[in-house]
């Protein structure tokens, strides 16, 4: 090992330090999400020898393997789809304990998970049915459960790894395309005991109630359903929230005028004491959301350099198609630079962060819109290398045809308030469907970009050896050149990526680990959407790389 | 609001139409429902997340079995507690009619199966309609009744199921939880209910504070003796002595084992 890490140690006093080492400790690698590991073992020279050091299956294969495994000293934990979580030896993958959460019998949408937490001896795991359970991180014994609401009554689910903050894990909902009212709940990680919960939407008497007509907030969307990240030195928490519902009929929830927020916290940044969940700030991505555009996806937390200062900033890339760039002690808009290449929802966002020009889907008409309701990014992660000040973004070009509807809402039914349909509006992006990218935050100019066949589905790794790890849906796992976006390596892994990838060392080895198995609500579709569907193979398996013993 | 439908409504209902206004009823109710372009995709022509609905040979009472269950481990939720009676029919008639199947009078009743009703057969006052609203209410978040109790398919069975109503509000306010006993764990005491004590561990609800907490501990590591300072009262604060008068109405009317 090189001594990189140890240097990082040593000036973490006065940096920030996002990086991950031995252990991936997080499920965005560490509290800023930077998904970036500073193991530089294997690197741009050596990486062609990487082969198969262990392969695990873990036999819950329905909805693919979404999940990030979490590494903490030699000892891996990995959730699968059906709440399940696996401890592995995470230089063998021989199994140390498994747990197995009493799944529902009446499964309905999202019966996916995407990770767990783990911290004081306890890893957590939200479940289908909105609990949220601490397991012991030794036995596998589970030491207490509480529900987070009634996924009967709600139509709500926990898809998301929870979120260490001190001495509470916090996780939020999945439900925003029904009738539902998203919130963050945060429990002591000892007890069980809620400390607080914040409603994306504020109820009566509140700030924000009045961007709400009548009594659409109960059922107005908003869940913040991804995991958000940490700030320790300014003890806040960021979290980006869903779409507003009905997601493509705003009739019913827009109390008209012409005020700058419409349907607060929709389709917002937030920004929260980590002790009380009150709101510090709060940055409306898309005021009245009529595209399903979710601001929900992670915020990367990263100390740079902008405009001649440093700056603490937060990057969110945005389904419309903009990386937005703020300020994360103010909220203050700084940037937002444009990722696709077809885009129609807005003409264009104003250098203050203003949409202007809005191409609104409206009833009796069929709206083509680019980027689709998919997003021109799904849910699965960019990565940050402070090697290269890059933000390296799978990005999807696809357009939708939409449709509007006037809908009533019945609390935890879907409620969509239209439609949208890729079967036309497909042929509008055919042969440029996708690209991975690098970006330089300060500037937001595109450095590098790779054209892909298929839409990347998986998250981006980053490390201290220069490499982008990544992985496509026809199975093939491959290394790019972070500084160039050149092709180094790949491998066949024998089915499809919809997961996210991680990095860690144990007894001086350094590992790459990818989940695969296509599924998932955007998985299948995509596989029904382009020539090579037939290809994406679902399945539940880990694949974990390494240099072959003689090469380190 | 959850809308929990009597099933006396559903015969009805279904027959108070045409067939043909019921097809184009059950297109509104597909498009709006499960035409969505992550699911079914308009006419059922597939293409989305879910399989394509059109000319697939299905019968109706194939079709009727699917959308009220939905198919358990995938992405089809069951619809039967989802949309109210007329449209279950209707929306089983459009997608009948997908499959060159003639619509029956009454689709959702083919199935055989119901919707989950957690009352009396009976239209609710509107005293007891509001109390149901209460009970449930998700305005109110842990303060909600059903956060710890379940009626009919809703709520969570943390308490053991309603069998006597208090005569009065006062009497429910009044009302005695012997069973809650007391922990003394780690030098610190709470009201719990307890589901099992073994010589190795012990298991409890925690009500410290809503929601209740499931722990599981060492038999060792926990003292558990009879009575608690806990009250019922202070768990229903939630609610103005009106309004737990209108839930009383609705537990009345409600059907018990």
């Amino acid at each position: 090992m090189r001594i990189l890490l140890l240097l990082t140690a040593f000036v973490a006093a006065q940096a920030q330090d996002g990086a991950s080492g031995s252990n991936w400790p997080s499920y965005g690698g560490s509290s800023y999400f930077w998904r970036y590991s500073a193991l530089d073992q294997i690197n741009t020279a050596n990486v062609k020898k990487l082969a198969p050091a262990w392969i695990f299956s873990t036999g819950d294969y329905v909805q693919g393997l979404q999940s990030t495994p979490v590494v903490v000293d030699g000892r891996m934990y990995l959730s699968t789809s059906r709440s399940q979580v696996f401890a592995l030896d995470a230089a063998t993958g021989r199994t140390i304990w498994q747990y197995k959460y009493p799944f529902p019998k009446s499964a309905g949408v999202n019966t996916q998970n995407r990770g767990v937490a783990v911290a004081q001896g306890k890893v957590f795991i939200g479940t289908y049915d909105d609990f949220l359970v601490a397991i012991d991180q030794k036995t596998g014994r589970e030491l207490w459960k509480v529900a987070t609401d009634d996924a009967a009554q709600c139509g709500c689910t926990i898809t998301a790894a929870p979120l260490i903050a001190n001495d509470k894990v916090i996780v939020g909902s999945s439900g925003g395309d029904r009738a539902f009212r998203g919130y963050l709940s945060a429990f002591n990680i000892k007890t069980g005991r809620l400390v607080w919960r914040f409603y994306t939407i504020p109820g009566p008497g509140e700030k924000g109630h009045e961007t709400w007509k009548g009594d659409s907030w109960k059922f107005g969307g908003g869940a913040p359903w991804t995991t958000g990240s940490y700030d320790p030195a300014l003890n806040m928490i960021y979290w980006g929230t869903g779409n507003a519902a009905a997601d493509m009929y705003a009739g019913n929830r827009d109390p008209g005028g012409d005020a700058p927020n419409v349907n607060l916290y929709t389709g917002s940044i937030l920004s929260l004491d980590a002790d009380t969940g009150k709101l510090k700030w709060f940055y409306q991505v898309v005021p009245k959301d009529v595209w399903d555009y979710d601001a929900a996806f992670e915020c990367v937390l990263v100390d740079h350099e902008f405009k001649g200062r440093m700056r603490k900033l937060l990057l969110q890339v945005h389904k419309g198609g903009y990386t937005f760039v703020l300020d994360r002690e103010t909220g203050e808009f700084l940037n937002a630079f444009r990722i696709v290449d077809e885009e129609t929802w807005v003409k264009g966002i104003t250098e203050d962060g203003k949409l202007v020009g809005r191409n609104e889907p409206v009833p009796g008409k069929v709206v083509r819109v680019c980027p689709s309701a998919m997003g021109a990014k799904q849910w699965n992660h960019t990565s940050y290398s402070p090697r290269t000040s890059m933000l390296y973004i799978p990005v999807i070009e696809l357009c939708a045809d939409y449709t509007s509807v006037e809908q009533e809402a019945i609390e935890g039914a879907s409620f969509g308030g239209g439609n949208f349909d890729f079967t036309q509006a497909i042929q509008q992006t055919a042969g440029k469907l996708a690209h991975i990218d690098g970006y330089d935050i300060a500037t937001g100019k595109r450095m590098w970009s790779v054209p892909q066949r298929n839409i990347i589905l998986a998250s981006m790794l980053a490390t201290a050896g220069d490499l982008l790890f990544t992985g496509d849906p026809l199975g093939n796992f491959f290394a790019l050149n972070a500084r160039t976006g050149e092709k180094l390596w790949s491998f066949q892994t024998g089915a499809g990526h919809r997961g996210s990838s991680i990095s860690y060392m144990v007894n001086g080895r350094q590992y790459i680990a990818t989940p695969t198995g296509m599924g998932g609500a955007v998985g299948t579709q995509i596989s029904g959407l382009l020539e090579d569907g037939p290809m994406f193979r679902g399945g539940s398996t880990l694949v974990v790389f390494a240099l072959p013993g003689d090469s380190k | 609001m959850i809308r929990l439908w009597p099933v006396f409504f559903l015969a009805a209902l279904a027959s108070a139409q045409s067939t043909g206004q019921m097809i184009a009823r059950g297109e509104q109710v597909f498009n709006q429902t499960c035409a969505n372009g992550y699911c079914h995709v308009a006419k059922g022509a597939g293409g989305g997340a879910a399989p394509r609905l059109v000319a697939r040979g299905f019968d109706e009472p194939y079709i009727a079995k699917v959308v009220m269950s939905g198919v358990p481990g995938t992405a089809m939720a069951a619809f039967a507690s989802q949309l109210p009676p007329a449209d279950l029919s209707a929306v089983i008639a459009y997608v009948d009619s997908l499959n060159g199947v003639t619509p029956s009078a009454n689709p959702a009743g083919r199935g055989g199966l119901q919707p989950p009703v957690a009352i009396k057969r009976t239209p609710l006052s509107p005293e007891a309609e509001k109390g149901r609203s209460l009970f449930f209410e998700a305005t109110l978040g842990f303060g909600r009744c059903s956060t710890c109790h379940q009626v009919g398919n809703l709520g969570l069975p943390v308490a053991s199921p309603i069998t006597a109503i208090p005569a009065n509000v006062a009497a429910l306010k009044a009302l005695k939880t012997p069973h809650v006993s007391t922990a003394t764990a780690d030098g610190e005491r709470m009201p719990v209910l307890v589901l099992s004590q073994g010589s190795k561990a012990a298991i409890f609800y925690d009500l410290t504070s809503a929601p209740p907490v499931y722990r599981v501990m060492d038999s060792v590591q926990v003292n558990i003796a009879a009575g608690s300072s806990w009250s019922h009262a202070s768990a229903i604060h939630a609610y103005s002595d009106g309004e737990l008068g209108s839930i009383l109405a609705f537990l009345r009317t409600t059907a018990h084992p």
